[in-house]
């Protein structure tokens, strides 16, 4: 059975008065249980849409979205899923802690798991010794990694990530990509969003490629060999699809 | 020193200067304008009750301390106010007991003004009638709606008809109010039942302002009591009325004619009653 | 229950941190503060004067704190999408719309709750200064004037809470709400003055149809002011009471029942 599922998911946006752009077009793919899969795709390419979608953000103009068989638009399943927007923002006067805490509570959690889970995120996240201070006194490498912890703390099957390693120095990069692989290990599925190539091939299962609202491609990397480099490859796709559309 | 520390340095100190001169010109200049400026107008009650929101009883304490101060002012500059400035003061103090009919102060401050110095007594009145209306449970407002009916308008019916509505509310029952009413059917005796009424409204004054007005007026009625009782004597003596003050210290009734406090002089009317050429005022 | 619950309790908190709580703190202070001195400037209803600015201050500060924090509480969310952290969880718009509103309610709960204990200080030390003996003057009513305010204010989230589920911008929220406020308070003087006549206006048809709707639209805000009663003494009636209480609720009940209709299909791009 497939974890996420996108049947032809088509979302189209009102830009203006009688002006629309088409974001995603006749979108279909399947994530597989316990794999890594790599979304990727030049900026603007749809990426954010689609996992907005999966997260009940947005709503899809036409074709529909699956977590675990459920509709999307079912809250429930939310209870087993984490999710780390792009370039997220939290509430500036909290700390961590009471971030988390929120965020346990609001998935049902009990308290005493609440704190352990805590704690425990926090260390791995290395911001234990930072717990007490405010957001907004954070650097965006930590935010994002307040992020995490928060994606994390339900101990969610399904992990979506947008755009995780971007605005990250080489060692936040490290840390999301071990973070990824531990996760991995637990048995998890990882659905994210990247336009940064590198490392990619290292930690994927798969790769999805998204140009201009449209999959191109999808390269299992047990099965295919690349001939050319990931980054020639992704050239070519986006040349294929005519360029980038505005 | 640092070489461009001194610029700022001597420029703070040139203004500082500057401006502790000019803030004194400024206030100067302000008093001179704000005299000009007088009264200015009254907003009306309607908007000033959709102006102020909530804030209604704010609004009529500002309003009520304008006008005081103003007056305040203008005792202090020992000047008189003009019949326009008197009709501003009625007319804030209409407003300021529309945004809170409860407010007793510029009841109070208008009704006693009016009556008293600049001799408005229907004004005085009309304040006096809305407080009588909404301050259902206070007894001095009918105290001084009758006083205002004795003594300005001599109709002593409607006087004695508030005295006894004061009598019917908690406080005022007991034993001068009563009294007074009963006094009042009693038409010879006016001056005398003005100090007793006078000396009721100085006992419930504090506010040195104001008793100063009390005091002056009480002097004068006790100068004239002490005088129509120097002529009844006289009358009883010689069965004739005095024809002038100076006959009552030349029969040697009394040793000398009191001061007026208003600053006029006492006299004996056509009608043989004791008079002041200050009429009190 | 349990996801309102976790939302209202993160918007309390965040904005009980706000810096912005500790001006209209110092504010309130001050205001307290001259309120002793300003009293002394009067000749008998002190105490009324007293109360007049306690009151005023307590509900000034509530007021400044819903409109400065209370609409920056929703605008945050949905400008820096700080609201993604929620959605994302099992929580539906419903409840997060609800969540916030009570979590603003609460917030207005504890600044009433601070300012009106402390505002007693200011009226006992008047009281001492001077308490003129036909003036009247009763602690009981004095703090169904402090819950009223509290009330009026619970109705004024529940009108910021509609604006926000509609509005895509938080300072577009933020006039609305004060423009609602304000209406809200002087519609009755305005349908009084309207009536009565008084004051010899030409009213054509239309303004007076428009002034009925607007009296009906908005909360009647004016309902929830008892400063006078309290300033005075002046004893309410028990049906005032329950009349004016199921009219906040139900109020209340709309505005928020509207605001998650308008919420539900709302989208977060």
């Amino acid at each position: 059975m497939a974890v996420i599922s996108f049947d032809k998911l088509t979302k189209t946006y009102k830009t203006g008065f009688r002006k629309k752009k088409t974001a995603l077009k006749d979108f279909s793919l399947d994530i597989r249980e316990g794999e890594v899969f790599g979304f990727l795709g030049p900026n603007g390419a749809g990426k954010s849409t689609a996992i907005k979608i999966l997260l009940n953000l947005i709503f899809p103009t036409a074709g529909k979205a699956e977590i675990l068989g459920s509709d999307v638009g079912e809250k429930e399943i939310r209870r087993s899923v984490g999710y780390l927007p792009e370039n997220p923002y939290f509430y500036d006067y909290l700390n961590p802690v009471e971030l988390l805490s929120f965020a346990g509570r609001a998935s049902n959690m009990d308290s005493l798991k609440i704190r352990e889970k805590t704690e425990s995120l926090l260390n791995t996240v290395g911001l234990w010794n930072e717990r007490k201070r405010a957001i907004r006194s954070y650097s965006k490498g930590m935010v994002q990694r307040v992020g995490l912890a928060l994606a994390l703390i339900h101990d969610p099957k399904v992990v979506i990530l947008d755009e995780p390693m971007t605005g990250l120095d080489p060692i936040g990069r490290k840390q999301v990509i071990d973070l990824i692989l531990k996760l991995k290990s637990e048995g998890k599925t990882i659905f994210f969003s990247s336009h940064i190539l590198e490392d990619i091939e290292r930690i994927c299962d798969r790769i999805g490629m998204l140009v201009n609202g449209q999959l191109r491609r999808v390269i299992d990397f047990k099965k295919e060999k690349l001939i050319k480099s990931l980054e020639d490859t992704f050239i070519e796709e986006v040349e294929k699809a005519g360029g980038l559309q505005q | 020193m640092h070489r461009s520390l001194i610029i700022p340095i001597f420029a703070i100190s040139l203004a500082l200067i500057g401006s502790a001169f000019t803030i004194d010109k400024v206030s100067s200049e302000r008093t001179e304008l704000r005299q000009k400026e007088g009264i200015g107008v009254v907003m009306p009650s309607a908007v000033a009750r959709i102006a102020a929101l909530e804030f209604k009883g704010i609004l009529a304490d500002v309003i009520f301390s304008k006008a005081m101060t103003y007056y305040g002012g203008k005792i202090i500059r020992q000047e008189k106010l003009i019949d326009e400035e008197w009709n501003w003061i009625y007319r804030n103090m209409d407003v300021a007991t529309d945004l809170d009919p409860y407010f007793l102060d510029p009841y109070y401050f208008g009704a006693m003004t009016l009556a008293w110095d600049a001799n408005k007594v229907k004004e005085s009145n009309i304040l006096l009638e809305k407080a009588f209306k909404y301050r259902y449970w206070d007894w001095t407002i009918p105290f001084y709606l009758g006083f205002n009916h004795f003594f300005f308008l001599q109709d002593n019916e409607k006087a004695a008809y508030y005295l006894m509505e004061g009598t019917k509310r908690p406080g005022g029952s007991g034993g001068l109010l009563p009294t007074l009413a009963a006094r009042l059917s009693y038409q010879g005796k006016r001056t005398e039942n003005a100090i007793v009424f006078l000396q009721e409204i100085l006992n419930k004054t504090e506010d040195e302002n104001i008793r100063w007005i009390y005091e002056r007026r009480l002097n004068a009625l006790k100068g004239i009591l002490f005088l129509e009782r120097a002529a009844e004597i006289y009358q009883n003596r010689l069965k004739k009325p005095p024809a002038k003050l100076d006959e009552l210290i030349a029969k040697g009734i009394i040793q000398e004619i009191p001061q007026d406090p208003y600053g006029g002089k006492f006299y004996i009317d056509k009608d043989g009653s004791i008079k002041t050429t200050s009429e009190l005022r | 229950m349990n996801a309102v619950w976790s939302v209202a309790l993160i918007t309390f908190k965040e904005g009980i941190k706000n810096r912005v709580i500790f001006g209209i703190f110092i504010i309130a202070l001050l205001l307290f503060a001259a309120t002793t001195t300003v009293t002394t400037l009067f000749m008998r209803d002190i105490v009324k004067v007293a109360v007049d600015l306690s009151l005023s201050t307590v509900s000034f500060a509530g007021l400044l704190t819903l409109l400065f924090i209370g609409v920056n509480l929703f605008g945050k969310d949905l400008d820096k999408r700080t609201i993604y952290m929620v959605i994302s969880r099992p929580i539906s718009r419903s409840e997060y719309l609800i969540g916030k509103f009570i979590g603003i309610v609460l917030l207005a709960l504890s600044v009433v709750v601070f300012l009106g204990l402390l505002s007693i200080v200011p009226v006992i030390m008047s009281k001492r200064f001077y308490y003129y003996t036909e003036a009247k003057f009763d602690w009981w009513i004095y703090f169904i004037a402090v819950i009223y305010i509290f009330i009026k204010l619970a109705v004024v989230s529940s009108i910021i809470t509609l604006f926000a589920s509609f509005t895509s911008n938080s300072f577009i929220a933020l006039v609305l709400s004060l423009v609602a406020y304000i209406i809200g308070q002087s519609t009755e003087s305005v349908r009084e003055l309207l009536v009565s006549q008084v004051e010899k206006i030409e009213v054509s048809p239309i303004l007076s149809y428009m002034v009925e709707i607007a009296y009906y639209v908005f909360p009647n805000i004016s309902a929830f002011d008892l400063k006078t009663q309290a300033a005075h003494g002046l004893s309410i009636n028990p049906s005032y009471i329950i009349w004016t209480a199921l009219y906040a609720v139900f109020y209340m009940t709309i505005a928020l029942a509207i605001g998650t209709l308008a919420f539900r299909r709302r989208e977060f791009p």
